[in-house]
């Protein structure tokens, strides 16, 4: 069958050069079919549920100079990541502690707040992370690249081989874009005034940084999510501090 | 590496989605007046369907699967905005208006243009113009026959032309 798709031939073009688009933006999305046997991003980074919150809000929400737009404001920030050597996360959580030896707590919008800090340093081509938690046990996670260590009372609890973390994903928005939709995180970037927001929204929760514009800084950034009709936060990042000397 | 049905479909729909990317994210940043929003639907659409795995298999026409999506994921946002129409009509539109100097003025214009039509029809005229679908995609994705994917759009066209000359626009 004769397909007649032409514009030309219908009633009046100057119509329809009034409907054309002129002034279409353009996106910057791209699609990649994934790698055979990719692993979500939670698995492949192999961190707990806690720390890979800990994590993304760390790679959205740090701290930025001044510039126009959100997205420049959040590629100086993520700039400023991928340059700085250490940076130090400082956090509060509501947790519970997980059934599972892989995790040590499990962000849960029922659990108890805990304090703690995440403190990622980079050396060399490895990453190393340290999660310390105030808790009774005084509980401290390790990473360094090659294992995962756990420590509580100043005892080692367990250790099993893990490689850590793997920021490379994390080193541009577009990268980050690209990860994401391999991973199934949607990343939205919003500016109303002078806030710019970055977030993420999972299947249960969302992450969320807020930059001012015109201090180039973060505002806060946190984590919630719905629960029982009501937006409950169950993680909030208070404080980011970049190229801290090592802590014990 | 034996890719499984799952990485088959997922890369067929990466790679349908790469290539149309374009004219989906035109279709939605016109639908909808803004290009971030725009983004977030492509976005969310691509996660949604991704999410289908090896059933994507199961779809024969995935383009027309996908556009059919966006134009719902659309109609949904507009529906969260409580906002499908603009209430502006063309008794306050001026010559300057005709000729928009940018997105926002431009996108003004149409859905000033676009309330005047019945939804099928300004439906239609989206995804050929916006959408650059051909008319049998059209028909395809409205689940329409191919006349009427045609007449609609005709008639639509007609009705705008009507109006502006009516107006002494055109």
């Amino acid at each position: 069958m004769k397909t007649n798709n032409n514009l030309d031939n219908f009633s009046d073009n100057r119509v329809v050069n009034l409907l054309m688009p002129r002034f279409a933006p353009a996106t910057s999305l791209e699609f990649k079919a994934p790698a055979p046997r990719r692993r979500p991003l939670w698995q492949a980074v192999r961190i707990s549920a806690v720390a890979a919150v800990v994590a993304v809000a760390v790679i959205i929400g740090i701290s930025s100079v001044q510039t126009s737009t959100a997205r420049e404001v959040v590629e100086r920030a993520m700039m400023r990541l991928a340059e700085a050597d250490s940076f130090l996360v400082h956090f509060t959580a509501n947790v519970h502690e997980s059934k599972h030896s892989q995790d040590l707590y499990i962000a849960d919008f029922e659990g108890a707040p805990i304090k703690g800090t995440v403190e990622i340093r980079k050396e060399g081509s490895k990453v190393k992370m340290a999660i310390k938690w105030q808790d009774k046990a005084r509980s401290m996670e390790l990473y360094d690249g090659e294992s995962y260590r756990r420590y509580q009372n100043g005892q080692l609890v367990l250790e099993r081989p893990d490689k850590g973390v793997d920021l490379t994903p994390f080193a541009t928005i577009d990268k980050l874009k690209e990860h994401a939709l391999l991973t199934g995180i949607l990343l939205k970037f919003r500016e109303e005034g002078d806030i710019i927001s970055v977030s993420t929204r999972g299947n249960k929760v969302g992450i969320v940084a807020r930059f001012s514009k015109s201090e180039g800084r973060l505002l806060g950034a946190e984590c919630s999510g719905l629960y029982n009709g009501q937006q409950i936060t169950v993680l909030t990042v208070d404080q980011i501090d970049f190229d801290v000397p090592p802590t014990e | 590496m034996k890719l499984t049905t799952e990485n088959k479909q997922l890369t067929r729909l990466a790679e349908l989605m790469q290539s149309e990317r374009d004219h989906l994210f035109r279709y939605a940043c016109y639908r909808l007046g803004s290009a971030t929003e725009a983004d977030d639907v492509v976005q969310d659409l691509y996660l949604r369907l991704s999410k289908q795995g090896a059933r994507l298999a199961e779809i024969e026409d995935l383009k027309g699967y996908v556009y059919r999506s966006l134009t719902n994921s659309c109609t949904s946002v507009l529906r969260s905005r409580r906002q499908f129409a603009t209430t502006e009509t063309l008794d306050t539109l001026s010559s300057d208006d005709l000729a928009p100097q940018d997105f926002e003025h431009e996108f003004r214009l149409i859905e000033r243009l676009m309330a005047l039509l019945p939804d099928e029809q300004s439906e239609v005229i989206r995804l050929r113009i916006y959408g650059d679908r051909q008319f049998d995609e059209i028909a395809s994705i409205c689940n329409i026959p191919l006349t009427t994917a045609k007449s609609r759009f005709r008639y639509g066209i007609d009705k705008l032309r009507e109006a502006l000359e009516k107006r002494g626009l055109i």
